[in-house]
């Protein structure tokens, strides 16, 4: 099932070299512009997304798949303790699978966020009038911003996800998230973060096909100062979510290799 | 950590009711573009977070719906009599102990997987889109999408642990139906099988607007004799929002099991 996304991405590469997708039927007043293919409306985020880069080669032009930018943040004494103490099957020191410390391949815990980015599947946007949904192809994760004018939910336990709210500032949607257990790594490198994680997006549709998602992590127990990267996804409009179970995986050497091996 | 009583929530009331004019706020207009098509029609929306509130009494036999769809037994085939009799639930009228149980959800947190999910106490939320409905379980973060744009099954598909899920309207009838399913679940919480030819049928309706209906028919010729139906009905929730439920913060089943059959006060 993973190579429909090898071949996929091929795919849309190659479209995205054409004429793209033509929207779907939609209700018309009588003296509207006619709707050209390039149309979109800022507000709406809806669609099934993934990340688009090409898929390079070598391991650390490709840190996308496991980190949110190339340069190593600013960690604080604490960070760097917990950071030298992950054994990771990414990156340009990978472990080997059967020795890494990985939450996620060690015992198949939630993803957790913004990690749940960086795994190679795509999400899919809902929208409501009260919130922006993020549902993960991967492990089914869900990441609910609502946009509803409510605070933050200080009376729920930390969360593996987090609790996020969001507001409109013209095109862009930011989205506030706190209250983060300490049970997920911050990537799959194993960058740390504590439960004073705070994740501030910026999630902006650049134009029909592209969304743009400004991440910045601000957590100062792990982090001396806040730091920030961007993804760029690219709308498929073909695609649905599959199952993306961590249990289906008999063997997680299986989903390395998969993932990093360039596209054809 | 399933607070029910945040205050704040009328913000979310009342945003539902200002639809129209959540996205009047840009500062940028666009190009002048079509109204984007709504969701769902007010005869079929069923968006919201539900929940099936059936009192929970002290007997256990009267509570048969936290653990299977209907009373009594459906009529299985010896083949899936074999199935049921290996099942060592920790529910029902003669349950195990967790620690001897063999359900794959209590013993390795595995996908409780569809319909199982629907039996597990805790809300779904329905979202809508033109060409979907999607139900979102809290328990266990469970998707079940329901494709309503036309299309038909993908055969390309290996087994799934949800099925994969294609519906149409039959007037305020969501007709949903699921096929292609994986052999690695149990079919309720009591360990009645099934198998890969497992054919779920869901009528989903709203019957007024705090009532869900849902009516299940179950096919599957490996492990029943012959199809068997079943109805559950929610409660719509407007203060609710669906939380984290994963199988890993459960440090012990015996709280979960504790939790679930406690009657409500």
């Amino acid at each position: 099932m993973k190579m429909i996304y090898w071949i996929g991405l091929a795919l849309a590469v190659a479209a995205s070299l054409g004429i793209s997708e033509t929207t779907p039927a939609q209700n018309k007043k009588p003296d509207a512009a006619p709707v050209s293919p390039g149309a979109f409306d800022p507000h709406d985020l809806s669609g099934v997304w993934m990340q688009d880069r090409p898929h390079l080669q070598k391991v650390v032009e490709r840190f996308w798949i496991y980190e949110l930018t190339f340069e190593e943040p600013p960690m604080t004494p604490w960070g760097l303790e917990k950071f030298h103490a992950t054994r990771s099957s990414f990156g340009t020191h990978p472990y080997p699978l059967a020795e890494t410390n990985d939450p996620i391949y060690r015992g198949c815990a939630p993803t957790g966020f913004p990690r749940a980015f960086y795994h190679a599947f795509p999400l899919q946007i809902m929208q409501t009038p009260g919130e922006v949904i993020m549902l993960f192809e991967w492990d089914s994760m869900r990441h609910q911003i609502f946009t509803d004018g409510r605070t933050h939910d200080t009376s729920l336990g930390p969360l593996w996800m987090g609790d996020s709210i969001g507001h409109w500032e013209g095109d862009t949607l930011v989205a506030d998230t706190v209250n983060f257990n300490d049970k997920t790594w911050l990537d799959r490198v194993g960058h740390p973060h504590s439960e004073q994680l705070h994740v501030i997006e910026h999630i902006r549709r650049a134009d029909h096909d592209h969304l743009e998602d400004q991440i910045t992590i601000d957590d100062p127990k792990a982090y001396t100062k806040p730091w920030s990267g961007t993804i760029v996804f690219l709308l498929h409009p073909k695609w649905t979510l599959a199952e993306e179970f961590c249990e289906d995986i008999s063997s997680f050497e299986k989903i390395e290799k998969q993932e990093i091996a360039p596209a054809k | 950590m399933r607070n029910r009583g945040l205050g704040i929530f009328f913000a979310f009331v009342s945003a539902l009711a200002a639809n129209a004019s959540a996205t009047a706020f840009a500062q940028t207009k666009p190009p002048a573009t079509p109204a984007k098509a709504p969701a769902a029609d007010s005869a079929h929306d069923l968006s919201g977070v539900w929940y099936d509130d059936h009192p929970r009494p002290n007997i256990v036999m009267e509570r048969y719906w936290i653990y299977k769809f209907a009373p009594g037994e459906p009529p299985m085939t010896s083949w899936g009599q074999a199935q049921f009799d290996a099942a060592k639930t920790s529910f029902g009228t003669h349950p195990y102990p967790l620690k001897d149980t063999n359900d794959p959800v209590y013993n390795s947190c595995a996908p409780p997987g569809f319909p199982r999910v629907y039996l597990h106490p805790f809300p779904f939320q329905i979202v809508q889109s033109p060409t979907e409905v999607i139900l979102l379980f809290e328990y266990d973060s469970t998707r079940h999408q329901i494709y309503t744009d036309g299309r038909a099954h993908d055969t390309s598909l290996g087994p799934l642990w949800n099925g994969d899920s294609i519906g149409h309207w039959e007037g305020d009838t969501l007709v949903a139906d699921t096929i292609n399913f994986n052999d690695k679940t149990w079919l309720d919480r009591m360990g009645h099988p099934h198998s890969e030819q497992l054919h779920v049928i869901e009528r989903i309706r709203r019957m007024d607007h705090d009532h869900l209906e849902v009516v299940f028919a179950f096919e599957d010729a490996k492990a029943y004799t012959k199809p068997w139906t079943a109805r559950m009905e929610f409660r719509l929730y407007p203060k609710w929002t669906i939380q984290e439920y994963f199988c890993e913060d459960q440090t012990t089943f015996d709280d979960m099991e504790s939790n679930e059959v406690k009657p409500l006060k």
